[in-house]
């Protein structure tokens, strides 16, 4: 599931996400989806700053 | 004779047309002529001396004779390539149809003088604005093409080839050779500049000529020559002799470089130079991105490492904690009950067996009932010869009351 969100955008509502569930309110229902919200969010970050690496690795390669 | 118009029926003769010439030509009179002598013929014997005097900037000349004492009187020193300044008039020699400059004086122009003119001639053209700082083009970073005048085979040219090809190899040269001395070489050099400005595969032209006399170096102040260079489109390298030398095209190029060599300095980048500049760049700017990247990275960690992510589990495990003292309690209160009521039970199982007679009967008491089963508590409830029963701990005998 990829979504076009920045990688800024994608930082921002994790952050948000996690103060949600720190603060614990809600129902189980609701802190499962937020934590579910959550580990995607941080996978698009890890995914994008992988994606990152990847290009400015092969932008170096021939060089290096 | 002085017929105003000719025609094929009525031609003018020859010595109509010379002496008309002739008239024509007296009316310019006594002049005073500037030039420069490119070739001096001093006939033995004879007591007249042929001069060809030439314009210093253009490709064009004329005869001149003089009389040997008007030489030996002015110019005792004269040879070809000096200055002189004449006072002159044309003649028209008859027999021969040929135009010549009678001269009465002529004056040698000493360096002094040369170089007075030289300063004059400075201020003319920095008042016109020729050397203004606002006119001056930059020559290109990395030029496609260079056009280089300079002397065949001179140190000049072989400095700005040399050292320009060493420090960008792939570099692209039209050379145009040029006299850069003597009195054609105004004329020279300024056909090769325009030749060259009018080139579009060239895009910036150097000028080079080696070290000289302060004489040698004239023609690159020559006022043509600097509004030659002026005009150009071309950005303009002047490169002429040595350090101090400033000749006035110098403050008319785009670019003065002091020598041929710092001329192919400023002309092209060094590739050694520019791929070090090239690989430092790359490497920091790769650096910053990674440096970000990094940073990024951190930053994502730290939020995946607080508890609620790196953690979800601890989401239900601390709701099954609410939930496990309640539980507990249940288990608890259920168990008490279980055990009063297990308790209860004995109790209720020990009363029933304490009430039971055969604990009693175990210890040797026996119970004695008729047959019909009624309890005998009392001697006179029985006769002699009724049947009792006998009941022991294990068992019963059967006897008969005998008295």
């Amino acid at each position: 599931m990829t979504e076009e969100l920045s990688y800024e955008a994608a930082r921002a509502e994790l952050a948000e996400v996690v103060t949600k569930l720190e603060s614990g309110g809600g129902s189980l229902e609701e802190a499962l989806a937020l934590w579910e919200r959550g580990e995607q969010l941080a996978a698009i970050c890890q995914a994008r700053l992988d994606g990152a690496r990847a290009r400015l690795d092969a932008a170096t390669q021939p060089n290096d | 004779m002085s017929e105003a118009t000719s025609s094929p029926e009525e031609p003018w003769p020859v010595r109509v047309v010379s002496q008309k010439i002739s008239a024509w030509i007296g009316k310019l009179g006594w002049v005073w002529i500037d030039g420069q002598v490119a070739q001096l013929s001093r006939r033995p014997g004879s007591s007249t001396v042929f001069l060809t005097l030439r314009d210093p900037s253009a490709d064009l000349s004329l005869t001149v004779t003089a009389s040997r004492d008007v030489l030996d009187a002015g110019a005792p020193g004269l040879e070809e390539g000096s200055r002189v300044v004449m006072h002159a008039r044309p003649e028209w020699y008859a027999q021969r149809g040929t135009l010549s400059l009678r001269a009465d004086q002529i004056r040698l122009v000493g360096l002094g003088e040369l170089l007075a003119r030289l300063e004059q001639l400075k201020k003319l053209l920095q008042a016109e604005g020729l050397f203004d700082p606002r006119r001056k083009r930059r020559p290109p970073f990395l030029p496609h093409r260079i056009g280089l005048v300079t002397a065949r085979a001179s140190a000049a040219e072989r400095d700005v080839l040399t050292n320009a090809r060493r420090r960008w190899p792939a570099v692209d040269f039209r050379v145009v050779n040029v006299t850069v001395q003597g009195p054609t070489a105004v004329p020279s050099i300024i056909g090769a500049v325009q030749s060259l400005d009018a080139d579009d595969t060239v895009d910036v032209i150097i000028l080079a000529r080696g070290g000289g006399s302060v004489e040698d170096l004239l023609p690159f102040s020559d006022e043509a020559l600097c509004r030659a260079v002026f005009a150009c489109r071309t950005p303009v390298i002047s490169a002429i002799g040595h350090e101090p030398d400033t000749p006035l095209v110098d403050w008319v190029a785009d670019v003065r470089a002091s020598t041929p060599t710092d001329a192919a300095k400023r002309v092209v980048p060094d590739l050694a130079d520019e791929l070090r500049l090239m690989a430092q760049a790359r490497a920091r700017l790769t650096q910053a991105v990674r440096h970000r990247l990094d940073r990024e990275q951190q930053r994502l960690d730290a939020i995946r490492s607080r508890p609620v992510l790196a953690h979800p589990h601890a989401l239900v495990d601390r709701l099954e904690a609410d939930l496990h003292p309640a539980v507990q309690r249940i288990r608890r209160s259920v168990e008490f009950r279980l055990t009063r009521a297990e308790s209860d039970l004995s109790h209720t199982l020990a009363r029933l067996r304490a009430l039971s007679p055969a604990a009693t009967l175990a210890r040797g008491y026996a119970i004695v009932q008729t047959l019909a089963g009624q309890v005998i508590r009392k001697p006179a409830s029985v006769g002699a010869g009724d049947a009792l029963r006998i009941r022991l701990a294990e068992g019963e005998l059967k006897a008969k009351v005998t008295g």
